[in-house]
């Protein structure tokens, strides 16, 4: 007879890394406000959340980690990283905010916002993150209006090996990118990866093979996605607690300087 | 943790390198008991020669009986060999459901082309799942139409419209509603807020299968899109497993 936890709970603290917060300006969200996310969180066992604006990606960086900063309202239980648009955003006026904020991490999304990802347009904002100790996420798809975006894998190999001491996390990796990316993390030891797509067959096995677990993090990419599936099924793989331990949390504590 | 009968309805056999898709017993296994999983019921649709994945699918559940089910492919392609690997897989192979793949001819599935299949599953009251669906159906296309068809047509036909309990589509739910052979499954590369809900409330408990798509998908990734959603503990107990033993007639 098989073995399922009607009554389940997480048995380690959890740390969301990819959740986006607001209003779409293309779609409605089906939980687009503070209040659906903390009451998804309190149903799912998450106690933070890294969030990022839709805004930020599609229009105006600032203004959607303005917006982003005015949704978190100084809650503690919601982190915020902001997007960044290096072939838009002045560096100083930026660079500021973030400092400002006390944000430990920037969201690119370089298809999307078209410019390519190479060390010639992006270079002097992953030398300041590398400096600053901050992290990078890049999501490798960005989808507005149905259509989606992917990032260029050379781009970011050939532009992170220049920065090998910024920690960047390969974000909402689907089972479409396994083949390249698989490569990629093997050549990038700075090279993270959250897991909130990653649908294949006992993934995080499959990734363990090659790579340490302090290289995985825990995200679920809500409101696309339900937050209690993915913390259900990362506590139903097999998985050792300090493991299941330091993908649900403490791996993004590590990374964002909070650990 | 409670015991639970739980029942795969879709999993593939074979490898498929460029979705990093791995095929191999342990793995099966391993993600299954992971899950919680009793019975998983795997096809093979790589294979033009649709006898050559069918025998691959026989061989794992002559291994591992307990374990696995057999659902026969044949490839529409080759509609002159269709009824033949059809008396064989049920015949001698013991398969317990059909897959078709209709992608694969460009053909949907509502086409006379079929219909050799429909006819010799009609005569058994066998179970076929497919697509509900296809990216060269007319936007215009109103399934709920297409399985009024069928279901008139076929009536001891049980049909299981793959992926399509895990999404949101009233005009499908309005056919599990209105036809008492209607099913639909779980299985699929996206973990939406509410999906298998939406098919339980809106459909009907009892028509709604889990599905992993095992290996291009995990296993506990999918059982917990039924473990979270909001709906009773019977419910979930209908989707995980009672509803595919009572389709297949399965013993546990």
């Amino acid at each position: 007879m098989g073995k399922v936890d009607f009554n389940f709970k997480p048995a380690v603290p959890v740390f969301d890394a990819n959740v986006e917060l607001g209003r779409r300006h293309d779609q409605r969200n089906l939980k687009d406000t503070p209040e659906q996310l903390f009451e998804e969180m309190a149903r799912a066992g998450v106690d933070r959340a890294l969030v990022w604006h839709p805004n930020g990606a599609t229009y105006d960086s600032m203004e959607g980690n303005r917006i982003l900063q005015e949704l978190i309202h100084g809650d503690s239980r919601l982190v915020p990283q902001f997007f960044c648009n290096p072939s838009f955003d002045d560096f100083d006026v930026f660079t500021r905010s973030v400092k400002d904020a006390a944000v430990r991490s920037i969201r690119m999304v370089p298809q999307y916002q078209h410019y390519p990802f190479r060390e010639w347009i992006a270079g002097p904002w992953l030398e300041w993150m590398e400096r600053e100790g901050l992290s990078l996420w890049l999501p490798t798809t960005h989808t507005v209006f149905g259509n989606t975006t992917e990032l260029d894998a050379s781009d970011v190999y050939d532009t992170i090996r220049e920065h090998p001491r910024l920690n960047v996390v390969l974000s909402e990796l689907d089972y479409r990118n396994v083949s390249w990316a698989v490569p990629l993390l093997k050549s990038l030891p700075n090279l993270h990866v959250e897991i909130s797509r990653l649908t294949i067959a006992d993934p995080i096995n499959r990734f363990l093979e090659f790579m340490d677990d302090s290289r995985i993090l825990f995200g679920s990419r809500y409101p696309k996605s339900g937050m209690a599936i993915h913390v259900y099924a990362l506590h139903h793989m097999g998985l050792p607690e300090s493991t299941v331990r330091a993908i649900c949390a403490g791996n993004l504590e590590r990374l964002l300087g909070m650990g | 943790m409670q015991d639970v009968p739980v029942v795969d309805f879709h999993a593939h056999l074979g490898n498929w390198g460029r979705f990093g898709m791995l095929d191999t017993p342990e793995l099966f296994l391993k993600c299954m008991d992971n899950a919680g999983i009793d019975v998983t019921c795997l096809n093979c649709i790589f294979h033009g020669d649709s006898d050559r994945g069918n025998d691959r699918v026989a061989e794992y559940v002559r291994k591992w009986p307990k374990r696995f089910v057999g659902a026969t492919f044949v490839s529409a392609n080759y509609p002159e060999e269709m009824v033949p690997e059809l008396e064989r897989c049920f015949g001698t192979l013991g398969m317990k459901f059909i897959k078709i793949y209709p992608h694969y001819v460009g053909v949907a599935h509502d086409d006379p082309l079929y219909f050799p299949i429909y006819e010799f599953a009609n005569d058994r009251g066998l179970a076929i799942m497919s697509h509900a669906r296809h990216n060269f159906d007319p936007p215009s296309l109103s399934v709920y139409k297409r399985y009024e068809g069928l279901v008139k047509r076929f009536p001891r036909i049980n049909w299981v419209m793959a992926h399509a309990g895990g999404g949101k589509n009233e005009e499908i739910m309005r056919a599990v509603r209105d036809f008492p052979n209607i099913y639909v499954e779980t299985c699929g590369s996206r973990l939406p807020i509410g999906g298998v809900e939406y098919a339980v409330k809106h459909g009907r408990a009892d028509r709604v299968l889990f599905g992993t798509d095992m290996p291009l998908f995990d296993a506990s990734q999918q059982i917990a899109k039924v473990m979270a959603c909001q709906i009773s503990d019977e419910e979930k107990k209908l989707v995980l497993g009672g509803n595919a033993i009572r389709l297949l007639s399965l013993k546990l």
